[in-house]
């Protein structure tokens, strides 16, 4: 057979040996950054804003804080334009009521951010309620696939004082935060109220589940499956409550979301007692003389106005060069999170990337501050979202096609009245404008 | 495949020691690639040295999309021909009026190493425009797809459908022909 017969099949035959000289080159190479990795590694911790979140407790309990704002907010408001009467019965049971309490049971599957490992947490807690007082909740953090408690804390909501406290015992820190006027209206309509909860659904669209039994009371079942419920902030939602039919009171109300992409959540309330008598003491935080504030005073929680709002936008773009693709709380915290990988950043961006690699001190109460700030500002964007979502105001985002240069385009809009919307435009100008003007400008910005 | 998954997972997670396994598995057949691709035994093998040493640094970063070889191989194709532009600008000729590249699969070592018959078509190889003969490689050698060589190439699929079938009809007619350097 000639060469040419079958090239192919000659060309494959083909095979030099690496000389002994390029293995040593290669082997050495691999050998120098070995041992230069294993020195780094003695040196400097390997820095990363994410391992000093989930290496420090305190952090991670101010995230899981983060996660149960979410979900607190995210639960109840109402349209009242519902129309189920049985629910409106049950709603008008509980308003008669001053205080009560509950116990609840979240189980949170995946990754919280971009880069941090999967894992199941179960939190569990009891919270009380009191139309006097606020509320205050007790809440443990447990790995599911270890049994190993990772945190414990109280939290007091004063809406009195307008301050959220977080207290940490095995840290011996507490957290004082203060909310603004707008969190503070809404955190008094809410609180994972169950009377929230059902002008929620009542609001939404839902089915009637019909009886069943639960610890041997029969119970009546509503269940929504509207995104609406939960402020389009999460995904696949699904919110069954369970009523007494007797005394026409919760018993159970059971949830089931996809926070993000990465995480679901299925949570459980339980163990209702209502009308319950209590004493204004139970909503005074004792924080021991030992404990010391973290991670400074002045922190303040997540706010829901819109100037929070422009505020997150604005400095997402400093970051990013460019608006976040999704409003919706997680998704924007995960889109946020990307910071530690990104490479198409700012030159602040990078500046603030590399200002985190230099943080080597887990504890260091002036990096964690500036943590929870920077978390803070994408989390009132998020909220603020998503309370125009629960409000019904049909707003729109498009922060996927439009961009800090686009000064004529529409980045988001919601309705303020009949015929009137709120815009934020790609150069986070603000302008009042009637629907038809609205209509001209989202037909002449891309979707 | 699953292999090389591995490989790679434990390499991002900073275990640097499974570069060694990387590059025992693959070093023979990216030194080959790269002399057939440049002619030239120790250019190949300075290549193969700079695939690895930017492999090292990337350890955090890389992450694998296709095959590992594919992407090996990729480096390799691309090293070389960045090396053959440098040595055509180093002679002062420009890259499109560039001859075939003056093999030294003449010499002793080709011969000895791949036997007459291989020395013929490293010789003829040699002889085909630096292009027609990434595409033969790595399609042939490589088993790259067109659709991947192309965006190696920054061509459309046609082109590198073209330039191989060109070079197969070079090589076969330079191999029929005896044309012998």
């Amino acid at each position: 057979m000639r060469p040419a017969d079958n090239i192919n099949e000659l060309i494959k035959k083909l095979q030099l040996r690496a000389s002994a000289e390029l293995d040593k080159r290669v082997h050495d190479d691999i050998s120098a950054a070995l041992t230069k990795s294993e020195k780094t590694k003695s040196v400097q911790p390997e820095p990363n804003i994410w391992r000093i979140i989930m290496k420090s407790r305190i952090i991670k309990l101010a995230a899981a804080a983060v996660i149960v704002i979410a979900v607190l907010a995210g639960l109840p408001f109402f349209s009242g334009n519902g129309s189920g009467v049985a629910l409106a019965d049950v709603l008008e049971r509980i308003e008669q009521t001053q205080a009560f309490m509950y116990r609840m049971k979240m189980t949170v599957t995946g990754a919280m951010m971009s880069g941090m490992p999967d894992g199941k947490k179960e939190m569990e807690g009891a919270v009380t309620i009191s139309n006097e007082y606020g509320m205050k909740m007790e809440m443990t953090m447990t790995d599911a696939d270890t049994g190993q408690k990772e945190m414990t804390q109280q939290m007091y909501i004063l809406p009195d004082k307008r301050t959220a406290i977080m207290i940490m015992s095995e840290q011996k820190k507490y957290t004082r935060m203060e909310f603004d006027d707008d969190l503070l209206a809404r955190m008094k309509r809410q609180n994972n109220d169950p009377r929230e909860m059902i002008k929620q659904i009542m609001g939404c669209e839902y089915t009637e589940l019909g009886r069943s039994v639960i610890d041997g009371i029969d119970v009546e079942g509503f269940r929504t499956t509207d995104p609406v419920s939960y402020g389009g902030a999460m995904e696949n939602v699904e919110l069954t409550l369970w009523v007494d039919v007797e005394k026409w009171l919760p018993v159970r109300t059971e949830m089931d979301f996809k926070m993000n992409e990465q995480m679901q959540m299925q949570g459980v309330i339980y163990d209702y007692q209502w009308d319950i008598q209590v004493d204004v003491g139970e909503f005074e935080p004792v924080i021991p003389e030992d404990f010391t504030a973290f991670p400074t005073e002045g922190m303040k929680m997540p706010s829901m106005s819109e100037e929070a709002a422009v505020e997150g936008l604005k400095f997402f773009a400093e970051i990013f060069g460019q608006y976040p693709k999704k409003l919706n709380l997680m998704n924007l915290m995960q889109e946020f999170s990307t910071l530690k990988d990104s490479e198409n950043l700012t030159d602040a961006g990078l500046k603030l990337k590399e200002e985190m690699k230099q943080m080597t001190k887990d504890e260091d109460d002036e990096h964690i501050k500036k943590v929870m700030e920077m978390m803070r500002q994408v989390q009132s964007l998020g909220m603020f979202y998503m309370t125009l979502v629960q409000d019904k105001k049909e707003p729109a985002y498009y922060g996927e096609s439009v961009g800090p240069d686009d000064a004529d385009k529409v980045l988001m809009r919601w309705k303020i009245s009949d015929n009137q919307y709120r815009v934020i435009f790609g150069d986070l100008t603000i302008k009042n404008v009637p629907a038809e003007e609205l209509a001209e400008l989202e037909e002449l910005s891309p979707k | 495949m699953l292999e090389d998954k591995l490989l790679i997972w434990k390499f991002n997670r900073g275990n640097r020691n499974v570069l060694r396994g990387i590059y025992e598995k693959y070093k023979d057949d990216l030194v080959t690639l790269a002399a057939a691709l440049l002619n030239d035994v120790s250019s190949a093998e300075d290549v193969v040295h700079e695939v690895f040493v930017s492999f090292i640094e990337s350890s955090r970063k890389f992450r694998l999309t296709g095959t590992l070889k594919g992407y090996l191989a990729t480096c390799v194709a691309n090293n070389a021909r960045n090396k053959n532009k440098a040595r055509r600008t180093h002679r002062g000729i420009a890259l499109d009026e560039a001859s075939p590249a003056q093999a030294d699969s003449n010499n002793p070592e080709f011969t000895a190493i791949f036997g007459e018959e291989l020395r013929q078509l490293s010789w003829a190889l040699g002889q085909l425009p630096y292009e027609q003969r990434e595409v033969l490689l790595l399609h042939t050698y490589n088993g790259m797809k067109f659709k991947a060589i192309a965006r190696q190439q920054s061509v459309s699929i046609n082109t590198v459908q073209g330039r191989y079938r060109y070079a197969l009809d070079k090589l076969r007619s330079m191999l029929n022909g005896e044309v012998k350097k």
